[in-house]
């Protein structure tokens, strides 16, 4: 069953690669089909086994008895169920969006093998199959953004993600083989009972390596430079991408290795800290978007950022469980916002937008309600794992971490709020000439778009509640034999108790809203909202629409030099050493040539001459060396 | 009648070296293509002895088998030689092994 | 003992004279005495069944082939040295080269443990009784049970060769697919002209 899982995601993706042509827009129900099923066999899985000691299929063994093999646990179950259900929507909506693009089959082929991928990372029972899943994912990511390949923009963000993420994957091999090397497996289980006798150097640089690899993949700060830009994908990609998969396998490592964590402290820090910082950063980089996309790209970043802050300081349920929502809402936001694009033929900027929920009501309601639970508020699901995060900085003794986190909340509050007035209220000013995505004539109904989006609406809502009871909470007990050693490292009780930290959260979040809704949604705001939102643009400090510079920062700090080494080689090294290599080559080659052509003479008997010859040599060896016994 | 007892191995391998490098002389010195062929049957046959030799002497019949074998393609080889032969021989109007020297580089 | 030595001297005689003879036809008379005393020192080896293929097969039909191949060409020695020898001094170095590896084979020979093969085991049965070693049953038993694989295969390798002789030896053959391939199109199938090919003289050295 577990096999099914795994591969038929695979199979999807092989038969439409192959068939693809024949397929055509049929491909993007099969792509679904294989998505779905497999959605249907975890559940079918979990229902007839249970999670609690973990199903384990070995899959075979290598040199030396490692073994590889297939594992599910609560962790990968919760992941696995994201993946393929969550997934599995976004392909059938896709199969509207992306109704009339030329390669539909091509695109449903690298969805199926992104999930594939995916899949790979989350289920293996050991480092090696997560690095090949991490790797494939990277790879599929690079497919996927890069698929408009006709538009430079696309290829140039494609290969950028490409880039960034191979040096995570390079961190993440590091920390592989300073594992192996110190317990002598690959295996989830050996390595963990293990961790207690590595020495703490040993442990913290396995811990960072692996964060280094996290925060590649999870576009943590200063690794985070791709994930705007890979935006250029099509929107249903970048729902996948933020919601169900890639970005959240950061997440999942951290989760994995709470062994190591939980053994080192200086490692949680670390963490704890730099997924703070994003989250921050994210959040402000939020405020200065006019693109509907890229505001939610830095909201994701954002909230990954809450995530890696959670599982960092040992609130791993808290951190997991505010993944699994950020999966409903996340990719509800984006799916809606799809709605929007997609009617509005590739129109992404807000200022051109205006007045939508009155033309789009469905995709206005799906945009709300994504919203509140994105800002957490009380009774949507983002609240409940919200709160559980901030307030597990507290319970771990962060009170600096605990203020980031709630200063993050209120600015989440406005650039979401701000985004969703100045798209969706005041007059319409959307214009009749658009370009950027491609407009495609639809023949699919407008229900195979909605439904997704109607039924992540329930999880937006929904999720979170399986969390309400504290530590007895479904949520919690589901998770508890992953996270057993959890509050080894918890000092003391928190000053406040969870309702007040909730009530701080809410106050911010107010905050948050009242600002946004001063500046952009009061109706004096709305009735001139053009001059002000350009004069705003006009006034928007350059550190924030350059996302802090970073990408400027790498290209001096690495491109450049690398660039100059590089001339520096094709000026002086090439010339003397590899084309003179090549040119001393070609002359030997010359002579070799010049000896053999008087040995290709056609002559049969010349020939023979040499073969005789060879057997000579054969002879001579065996008669003097002696047959071997 | 067992002749064999009474003569060693080495002298049928020595027979069967003889015959076998007379043979690779015949193709080295000739250029006429059907005795170049028949120098070549005379070391697919100088091989056979010497593995009747061996089976002979331990007894095991594999080399009797393998001599078998040999027989069948060495008829294969020399048909398909044979045919070669006529085909040149069609085309260009002679044989000459020295004069057909069209794999010259 | 005294028979061996008859047969060996009377082997590399018949063998010496295959290479050595003017004509072709003369080398074949030589190779046919040189097999029927090959077919004789098989039997001396216990190998029956494969001295009277020797003759039956080597002896009579694959000569016979070589025969008739003479007579297709030509009696005479004309097709087959047309042009000038263009290795005139072969003959002295090909025999110090072959004089060579006999040296290093005997050298080998003699160093090699060979000689722990017992000099005399006797028969199992009797020569020419049913299931004495190397008796047409014997040896039938072998090829069909334990080496029935390679017999198979043998059989194999002989259609192959049946095909390709025939391939071969219908000269219009090969030119019409050599057409056919440099046409491209398989369905563009033209009907199998006899002509000949064009001689070029460049094509003869």
């Amino acid at each position: 069953m577990l096999y099914t899982i795994w591969l038929l995601p695979l199979l999807g993706a092989v038969v439409l690669w192959v068939l693809g042509p024949q397929l055509r827009e049929r491909g993007g129900i099969l792509g679904s089909a294989a998505v779905g099923l497999s959605f249907f066999a975890t559940l079918t899985l979990y229902r007839a086994a249970g999670t609690t000691p973990g199903v384990h299929v070995p899959l075979g063994s290598w040199i030396g008895g490692f073994t590889f093999g297939l594992m599910m646990d609560p962790l990968s179950l919760i992941w696995v169920l994201v993946i393929t259900g969550v997934g599995g929507l976004i392909h059938v909506y896709s199969i509207g969006y992306m109704a009339g693009d030329r390669a539909v089959a091509r695109f449903f082929a690298y969805m199926n093998f992104f999930v594939f991928a995916m899949l790979t990372l989350v289920l293996s029972d050991n480092f090696v199959g997560l690095l090949v899943g991490w790797g494939l994912v990277g790879l599929a990511s690079y497919f996927l953004i890069g698929f408009w390949f006709e538009r430079p923009s696309a290829v140039a963000a494609a290969r950028k993600a490409f880039v960034i993420n191979v040096v995570g994957d390079v961190g993440l091999m590091f920390a592989v083989f300073v594992l192996f090397s110190h317990t002598g497996s690959i295996a989830y289980t050996d390595v963990f009972a293990r961790v207690r006798d590595l020495a703490p150097p040993v442990l913290l640089t396995a811990c960072i390596a692996i964060f280094i690899g996290c925060a590649a993949k999870s576009a943590q700060v200063p690794l985070h430079t791709w994930l705007p830009d890979a935006l250029e994908g099509p929107t249903p990609v970048s729902a996948l991408i933020h919601a169900a998969t890639m970005v959240t396998a950061g997440v999942y490592l951290v989760a994995r290795c709470a062994p190591l964590w939980d053994s080192s402290s200086a490692a949680r820090e670390l963490v704890g800290t730099i997924g703070a910082v994003t989250a921050l950063a994210g959040a402000i980089l939020g405020i200065a978007q006019w693109d509907i996309k890229r505001v939610l790209a830095y909201s994701t970043m954002s909230q990954i950022g809450y995530m890696i802050m959670g599982v960092g300081v040992g609130a791993y349920e808290a951190g997991v469980l505010h993944f699994f929502t950020h999966a409903f809402f996340k990719a509800q936001l984006f799916l809606a916002a799809g709605l929007a694009i997609h009617a509005l033929a590739g129109e992404q900027d807000i200022r051109n937008m205006g007045g939508l929920a009155r033309r789009m009501p469905f995709a206005f309601w799906g945009m709300l309600i994504g919203t509140l639970s994105i800002c957490g508020v009380p009774f949507f699901a983002g609240f409940y794992s919200k709160d559980a995060v901030i307030y597990g900085e507290l319970l771990d003794g962060h009170p600096w971490l605990y203020v980031l986190g709630v200063a993050t909340a209120g600015i989440t509050a406005y650039y979401m709020f701000r985004m969703l007035f100045i798209a969706f209220f005041g007059r319409d000013r959307t214009q009749t000439e658009h370009h950027g995505e491609p407009a495609h004539a639809s023949n699919v109904p407008d229900w195979v778009m909605q439904v997704p989006v109607a039924i992540l609406m329930v999880g937006t809502i929904a999720a979170g509640y399986l969390d309400i009871g504290g530590d007895n909470s479904i949520w919690s007990r589901f998770l508890a034999p992953d996270f057993a050693g959890e509050n080894l490292l918890r000092t003391g009780a928190p000053q406040i108790s969870d309702m007040v930290s909730s009530a701080v959260v809410l106050v911010a979040v107010v905050l948050g809203f009242g600002l946004a809704y001063l500046r952009y949604g009061a109706p004096a705001a709305l009735t001139n909202a053009p001059e002000r939102l350009d004069r705003e643009a006009r006034t928007m400090p350059p550190v924030l629409t350059h996302g802090y510079f970073v990408d400027d920062l790498i290209w001096a700090l690495f491109v450049r030099p690398a660039q100059a080494l590089g001339m520096a080689f094709g000026r002086f090294l090439d010339p003397v050493l590899i084309d003179g290599a090549v040119r001393d080559t070609s002359f030997l080659a010359g002579v070799l040539g010049w000896i053999t052509r008087r040995l290709e003479n056609g002559l049969v008997r010349a020939y023979a001459v040499t073969i005789v010859l060879g057997v000579a040599c054969f002879v001579a060896y065996y008669a003097f060396a002696g047959i071997p016994r | 009648m067992t002749p064999v007892a009474s003569v060693a191995l080495v002298n049928y391998i020595g027979l069967s070296a003889l015959i076998f490098l007379i043979g690779v002389a015949g193709v080295l010195t000739r250029r006429n293509p059907l005795i170049m062929l028949m120098a070549i049957e005379l070391m697919w046959n100088a091989a056979n002895l010497a593995m009747l030799a061996f089976a002979r002497a331990w007894l095991n019949n594999a080399g009797q088998v393998f001599a078998f074998l040999v027989i069948t393609v060495a008829a294969a080889e020399a048909a398909i030689a044979l045919a070669i032969v006529l085909i040149t021989f069609r085309r260009t109007k002679n044989v000459d092994v020295d004069e057909i020297a069209s794999l010259s580089g | 003992m005294t028979l061996f030595w008859l047969l060996a001297v009377g082997l590399v005689i018949t063998s010496l004279l295959t290479v050595t003879a003017r004509r072709p036809v003369y080398s074949v008379v030589y190779l046919i005495a040189n097999f029927v005393l090959l077919a004789i020192t098989y039997v001396t080896l216990s190998a029956e069944f494969l001295g009277v293929i020797q003759v039956i097969v080597y002896a009579s039909a694959i000569l016979m082939l070589f025969l008739f191949v003479m007579a297709l060409l030509s009696t005479s020695t004309a097709p087959f040295s047309v042009g000038p020898d263009r290795l005139p001094g072969i003959v002295g170095p090909a025999v110090a080269l072959v004089a060579v590896i006999f040296g290093l084979l005997v050298y080998g020979v003699t160093r090699t443990p060979l000689l722990i093969v017992p000099r005399a085991q006797p028969v199992s049965a009797a020569p020419g009784t049913a299931n004495a070693f190397g008796s047409t049953s014997d040896f039938g038993a072998a090829l069909m049970t334990t080496h029935l694989l390679p017999f198979e295969v043998t059989a194999f390798v002989l259609m192959v060769a049946v095909i390709g002789v025939v391939m071969l030896a219908s000269d219009a053959a090969p030119q019409a697919t050599r057409h056919h391939a440099r046409r491209r199109g398989p369905r563009t199938r033209e009907p199998i002209t006899r002509e000949r090919p064009a001689l070029e003289k460049g094509s003869v050295r």
